[in-house]
């Protein structure tokens, strides 16, 4: 159940204001306009096709918004290529391929970024990535290759890889989507630990019970737009949009 | 035993169709090794043990041997050091090896080159040993780096040796010696200028795009000879006049050629490795905020190379082959040796089989060794693969 020690709800981090993303002639975005604030966990849900993954990814750039304005810690996400690097420096992603490096060991998937854009001496970057294996879980396969890990230990593995860059913001796109039933549960662990830790975070997650476990704040996507947000009780007690409560009658 | 005699009874002759493909495998395989065998005992070998100068170094000047001696004895140390230290070849591919480096010894042995055989086959046996010594020393990371230092630097250091002290005419280089420079020369810039050609061909810049499409289609949209006959009657007419420029050798304009046309084979190759990498990787390198020159020589280029490493090396064997294409620009390489020879030379007439033979001997040598390599290259990589 919801964590009773209820944590601080920092200043606002992350705030898109009408941001709209055409593909072609499908327009993925709308209008979107939204506020997420440090320490808050918010989870995106929503049919598919409604756009909640091309949301988290405009935050980082994967995708440039055509219109519409994000503004990141403070700095507009534009063109600007220093602006770019900041918010980029300021945000670990999650992806539901986990996208390992598969040509690169356990632990130098860790210390890449770390050494490579901090320019960390390599003995530091190994211990930073060390214990965060040991914070996943998975430190006695630091010298194995991606390919030989189970998928629950590679998304940790991915996990692991975005938090060593310190980032301030986690971005989630359906981390447990390609996982076997078993191994979601190791997975969902590590990131309500994450959220415990007060780690501001936007999950794109079907995986309910976990929602609303850690969640602060529920945004429901549909057809490019966010149709309804609330608390997670909220959600599960009285959703108002009949959309919300036919989607919500399918997934429970 | 028992085992092994009921796998060899299911795999020959377990079924009709089986037993009838062993007879006929049987009956074709005597027939071509009674061919052969009577082609080596019958045959006179007189046409290649009395022209090995020529099929080796062509027309190199008396005296200037010890130029192609260096570099034999330098790739000789080469070799067979990384042959231990990188390969780390099995009891039987190192009995397949001796075979081979036998045989070719006895071919090309002579009464005055005896010397030069013997250090060269003590300096063979001498680095392998010497490597197997030194990794298990604390300086075979320094010892693997040089090796690795002196396989980059092996093209320039074969042209030093070539040209140092007032050498011979370019032009007079040839035979083996010829095929193996040009390969040479061919490979090592035109694997990096590939490379820089697929990225540009791969590349967002519209500009970038173009002049690397239209360069790679050119290229290859012409047959080499066609290219080599271009370079010996058009290329001195647009090269420019200071330093002799439009004078160059005709050696060098093959090179140039050959490069060309390599580069533009390989960036075709690379192109498919990079079309190959899953578009979750790069905007894994994005999110991790990895620069361009990062994300492209430390994620994307190691991934993209391991998957065309096939079809790379099968590149390289084509072009070490198409060498001898350069008897259009009157240079001699070994296959024009062969072929000469038993034509002119009264003593030699009609021998044209065995010059062939070994000349055919020789190409197969080195295409075999790319190819094991390139297996081996590709299995050494193969940890983690996807």
């Amino acid at each position: 159940m919801k964590n009773t020690s209820k944590k601080e709800i920092g200043k606002e981090i992350i705030s898109t204001t009408d941001i709209t993303k055409s593909f072609g002639k499908f327009q993925a975005l709308k209008g979107i306009t939204s506020k997420v604030f440090e320490k808050e966990v918010v989870v995106v849900f929503g049919p598919s096709g409604s756009g909640k993954s091309t949301y988290i990814r405009t935050l980082n750039r994967l995708e440039p918004h055509d219109s519409g304005q994000i503004i990141i810690d403070g700095v507009e996400l534009n063109d600007d290529v220093k602006n770019l690097q900041h918010v980029r420096s300021n945000i670990g992603m999650v992806f539901q391929q986990f996208n390992l490096f598969p040509h690169l060991s356990v632990l130098r998937n860790i210390t890449l970024a770390p050494q490579k854009v901090k320019g960390m001496k390599r003995s530091e970057a190994d211990d930073i990535a060390m214990s965060l294996l040991k914070r996943v879980g998975i430190p006695e396969q630091a010298d194995k290759f991606p390919s030989q890990l189970s998928g629950g230990q590679q998304q940790r593995l991915a996990i692991a890889r975005a938090l060593a860059m310190q980032p301030k913001i986690m971005l989630f796109d359906e981390p447990t989507s390609a996982l076997d039933p078993e191994m979601i549960k190791e997975v969902l662990e590590v990131m309500t630990e994450l959220a415990e830790s007060g780690m501001t975070m936007i999950c794109v997650t079907h995986e309910m019970g976990f929602a609303r476990e850690v969640a602060d704040r529920f945004l429901f996507f549909d057809e490019g737009l966010i149709v309804e947000e609330g608390t997670p009780d909220h959600f599960f007690n009285n959703p108002k949009e009949d959309r919300t409560k036919l989607f919500l009658s399918q997934i429970l | 035993m028992n085992q092994q005699l009921k796998w060899a009874y299911n795999t020959f002759s377990g079924s009709f169709y089986n037993t009838f493909i062993t007879f006929i495998s049987l009956v074709i395989f005597g027939f071509i090794a009674s061919n052969l065998v009577g082609f080596i005992s019958t045959s006179e070998w007189a046409v290649v043990t009395e022209n090995k100068r020529l099929l080796l170094v062509g027309r190199l000047p008396q005296g200037e041997e010890w130029r192609a001696w260096s570099i034999l004895w330098i790739s000789s140390f080469l070799i067979f050091s990384s042959l231990n230290i990188f390969v780390k070849p099995s009891i039987k591919e190192l009995i397949f090896i001796s075979v081979i480096f036998v045989s070719v010894c006895l071919i090309f042995i002579t009464q005055d080159a005896l010397f030069n055989v013997i250090i060269f086959t003590t300096l063979s046996l001498g680095s392998y040993l010497f490597a197997k010594y030194i990794s298990q020393t604390p300086y075979i990371t320094i010892f693997r780096k040089l090796l690795v230092f002196m396989w980059i630097s092996i093209i320039p250091l074969m042209f030093l040796v070539l040209i140092i002290g007032d050498g011979p005419k370019p032009t007079l280089w040839g035979g083996f010696l010829l095929n193996i420079i040009l390969a040479g020369v061919a490979i090592s810039i035109g694997f990096p200028l590939g490379l820089l050609f697929a990225l540009g061909r791969a590349s967002q810049l519209p500009a970038v795009k173009i002049v690397c499409t239209i360069y790679i289609e050119t290229i290859r949209g012409a047959p080499l000879v066609g290219w080599l006959l271009l370079a010996w009657f058009v290329l001195p007419k647009f090269l420019p006049e200071f330093w002799n420029l439009n004078e160059t050798s005709v050696v060098i304009r093959a090179m140039i050629i050959l490069s060309a046309f390599t580069s533009a084979y390989t960036a075709e190759v690379i192109r498919g490795g990079l079309q190959s990498i899953p578009k979750g990787q790069i905007e894994a390198a994005d999110s991790l905020n990895l620069n361009l020159y990062t994300k492209l020589t430390l994620i994307i280029l190691p991934q993209a190379i391991r998957v065309v490493i096939p079809a790379l090396i099968s590149t390289f064997i084509a072009v070490f082959k198409d060498t001898s294409l350069v008897f259009v620009l009157a240079l001699t390489d070994i296959l024009q040796v062969g072929r000469i020879i038993p034509e002119q030379d009264p003593q030699f007439f009609g021998k044209a089989l065995e010059a062939l033979s070994v000349v055919a001997f020789l190409f197969w040598i080195v295409s075999m060794a790319l190819s094991n390599l390139s297996t081996r290259v590709e299995r050494s990589m193969g940890i983690g693969t996807r």
